[in-house]
């Protein structure tokens, strides 16, 4: 897969976010979504007028809300402007990433706003999700978005005390990590002396997924803003670069299963991460990123979706894991901001993922930055059925083009 | 005693015994045991029998046998039990820990009225003593109803509104024959009357229960003008609009998808073919999404076929088409069948009986509606092959 020719250099300048929390009662969505456009700017040391265009976003049925960015324009500041909206499910917050991304990168614009939020209180994400599924089949069986097939096929492969015990040692990582986070929705202080009570005692969803394992429902927003290399560098002490970025669809609803694991496609995570990091010359990517802001919607999904992204064979992962070598201070820290099962507004949830690896890329994640100097990041999002977007930050603007063929 | 949140673990339990409402009781055989850990802990037994309950502090190591155990320390049980820490995220989190049936944890808030730390400031009787003076007898015209109050806790108790031919008259106590029925804890009515809790949040969460005439009921709230509490300090109103949506929809299956549905109707299952990889889409798609060529050729397959995946769900969710909630568990899977291969699976429910002894593997077949409509409701389900 050929890499996108950029016209221009595209760095981010600015990153805004709202706390998450269960509920946002004391504002409205407008409100809420200014709320983060206010930080960004702030952050930035811009004013609304130097934004060129605004690229909005959320999911489509959680609120019911059909053309939310018309009611938000005061908010957004796309009052008289360029704006678009995009909704692609949970990959929404890395899809207004990427087009933002490419409106500057083409040269058509020189300041854009990424916007992505979500108020999951005001409406029915259960109903919202199974909405998802196509209407003339799969609407009736969908339950919502919990599953524990990756348990079992996780349980299957490593055995039942090993692959239970990571995937729990996991989730008290993240919440580790959450716990320095000041905007996370949940975090318990969780301890690892708690992993084996947790294992047999934390209340089922579905078969082997418990409810701690799974991500919250929370309201929010982000956003954060991109500018052209020219504008980027007179703006900012230290924008953040946006190497390449990758989205692949799949349609795994309906190849996920198989009685051998051999007949199994590779999932788009792993082709989207073959994909990029061949483009990009990175052979090893846990040696080369930093920092990896995964979404990860369950301790489940993040384990085994740990080995995809950063295209690990056999049990590496699990060592990873196990090893600590995903907290800050390991090897390559994963989801230093506590991750989606610290916070989930849903429509803003990948954009998060992009807004933290860039401030672990500045260096301004405060309690929860990563140590050493954070030089490269991957954000990635995870929506529909089984949709994958990856975003690639840098630090200095050094790497060397790939051939234009490779 | 340690205080926490302005209570202590004891003085929850008790005032247990007076908050028990034995109408909500009726066929519940339970004992739960509460194991409270740390400072200002202890060990107490409530057995709900018989439509009564009985609080006891267990004194030795030993609970006897119970139903349920609860296991927290002091400040998670008071904090969950006054609503000032999530009862979720503590148990989410393991801070509060359940050991047996499940359910009858969900059934405590209707068996017993919230606990309410001694009250500051205005109470249910002083509000009750307003019904005077607030009612409307405009709205009244016609009605002929006693309305009964039942509060329970501190600063409340039992009234009946008697309202006939426009004017109101308030008693002590329930009257016999009572139109309306509303039994919900004293503080929880203070707050419904200060809009601090949403009447809709109270009754689903068991905490108001209106019975009798809903009709009536459903006038309740025009017979007299709004509470306004006196020489209390108000915030800004913060209001919260509740709307439904609900609309009807019609989705057209095109030819593909239509020939599928028309084979169930006669109980047969087609898959189609792509012509250039072989693979079979379950239900069919006008294209082989790999291939991208349009697979025309239709095989039939099953009906048995092997269970690939299986899903038990525990989680009460709603059926977003319907809005009930779903009986759990429930199973969903991915079968393999006859004639398919790999990856070719289907995706049906399992049936509630066979939940537990199918597995991987396991031989499955369909069993089909009596009445077939050309939808996935033509399978109710696949059951085991024994």
């Amino acid at each position: 897969m050929k890499k996108p020719k950029k016209n221009r250099n595209v760095g981010i300048i600015g990153v805004g976010q709202t706390i998450y929390s269960s509920h946002r009662e004391d504002v409205n969505q407008a409100e809420m979504v200014h709320e983060a456009v206010a930080l960004a700017l702030k952050d930035a040391g811009l004013t609304r007028d130097d934004i060129d265009c605004v690229v909005h976003g959320n999911m489509e049925l959680f609120e019911m809300v059909h053309q939310p960015d018309i009611w938000h324009t005061i908010a957004t500041g796309a009052y008289g402007k360029s704006a678009f909206r995009l909704t692609t499910g949970g990959t929404t917050g890395t899809t207004v990433v990427c087009a933002a991304d490419n409106l500057v990168a083409s040269g058509l614009y020189d300041i854009v706003v990424a916007i992505g939020f979500e108020k999951l209180q005001e409406g029915h994400t259960t109903g919202g999700i199974t909405n998802m599924a196509d209407p003339l089949w799969g609407r009736h069986l969908q339950t919502g978005a919990l599953t524990d097939a990756t348990a079992q096929a996780m349980i299957r492969e490593f055995g039942e005390e090993r692959a239970l015990r990571a995937a729990m040692r996991m989730r008290v990582q993240m919440d580790k990590h959450a716990c320095l986070n000041p905007n996370s929705h949940r975090s318990f202080g969780l301890d690892y002396s708690q992993i084996d009570d947790l294992m047999k005692n934390s209340p089922r969803l579905v078969g082997e997924l418990r409810l701690i394992h799974m991500c919250s429902q929370s309201d929010g927003a982000c956003a954060v803003i991109f500018a052209g290399e020219e504008k980027a560098k007179k703006l900012s002490d230290k924008p953040v670069w946006v190497r390449d970025h990758i989205t692949v669809h799949r349609e795994e609803t309906f190849t996920m299963y198989s009685l051998d694991p051999a007949d199994r496609d590779p999932s788009s995570h792993r082709i989207a991460a073959q994909r990029l990091f061949e483009r990009n010359g990175i052979t090893n990517p846990v040696e080369y990123f930093d920092v990896f802001e995964m979404y990860d919607p369950s301790a489940w999904w993040g384990l085994d979706w740990l080995r995809d992204f950063m295209l690990l064979d056999g049990d590496e992962h699990l060592k990873m894991v196990e090893n600590d070598e995903i907290l800050i201070g390991g090897k390559m820290v994963m989801n230093p901001s506590g991750g989606v099962v610290a916070a989930n507004p849903i429509g803003a949830t990948a954009i998060v993922r992009v807004a933290e690896a860039a401030l672990q890329v500045r260096g301004d994640a405060g309690r929860h930055q990563a140590p050493g100097g954070v030089r490269h990041a991957l954000a990635s999002g995870f929506g529909g059925t089984y949709w994958t977007v990856l975003v690639m930050l840098e630090k200095d603007l050094d790497w060397q083009e790939v051939s234009a063929d490779g | 005693m340690a205080e926490f949140f302005g209570a202590t673990v004891e003085d929850v339990f008790k005032t247990q015994d007076a908050r028990f409402r034995a109408e909500d009781a009726k066929g519940v055989d339970a004992v739960v045991a509460y194991d409270i850990t740390g400072e200002g802990g202890g060990r107490w037994r409530v057995t709900v029998r018989d439509s009564r309950a009985v609080t006891e502090k267990v004194t030795g190591s030993d609970f006897g046998a119970f139903t349920t155990k609860i296991t927290t320390d002091a400040e998670t049980f008071i904090g969950v039990t006054v609503g000032k820490i999530d009862g979720t995220a503590a148990f989410t989190s393991g801070r509060v820990k359940i050991e047996g049936d499940m359910k009858i944890v969900a059934l405590l808030p209707r068996l017993f009225t919230k606990y309410s730390p001694p009250s500051r400031g205005v109470s249910a009787r002083d509000i009750i003593a307003t019904f005077p003076e607030r009612f409307r007898p405009e709205a009244a015209k016609g009605l002929d109803a006693a309305i009964g109050y039942n509060l329970a806790g501190e600063g409340g108790g039992q009234w009946t509104a008697v309202v006939k031919d426009g004017r109101l008259e308030m008693r002590e106590g329930l009257a016999e024959n009572l139109t309306v029925n509303q039994t919900v804890g004293a503080r929880d009515y203070v707050d419904l009357m200060l809009g601090k809790l949403d009447p809709m949040v109270a009754i689903g969460a068991g905490r108001l229960r209106i019975t009798g005439d809903m009709e009536v009921a459903k006038v309740l709230p025009k017979l007299f003008r709004k509470y306004e509490p006196k020489e209390v300090e108000r915030g800004p109103e913060l209001i919260v609009l509740k709307k439904t949506i609900s609309v009807g929809m019609r989705f057209s299956t095109g030819p593909v998808m239509g020939r599928f549905l028309e084979g169930l109707k006669g109980r047969k299952i087609f898959a189609n073919v792509c012509p250039s990889c072989g693979r079979r889409q379950l239900p069919p798609r006008e294209v082989c999404a790999v291939c991208r060529c349009r697979a025309g050729e239709f095989v039939e397959v099953g009906p048995e076929g092997v269970l690939v995946n299986v899903e038990i769900c525990y989680y009460a969710s709603p059926d977003p088409l319907t809005g009930e909630t779903r009986e759990t568990p429930y199973g969903t899977s991915n079968i393999l069948l006859d004639g398919c291969r790999g990856t070719e699976t289907f995706w049906h429910y399992i049936k509630r009986e066979d939940l537990f002894d199918v597995k991987r593997g396991s031989r499955v077949r369909p069993v089909w509606a009596e009445s077939r409509t050309g939808s996935v409701h033509d399978i109710k389900y696949f059951e085991m092959v024994r």
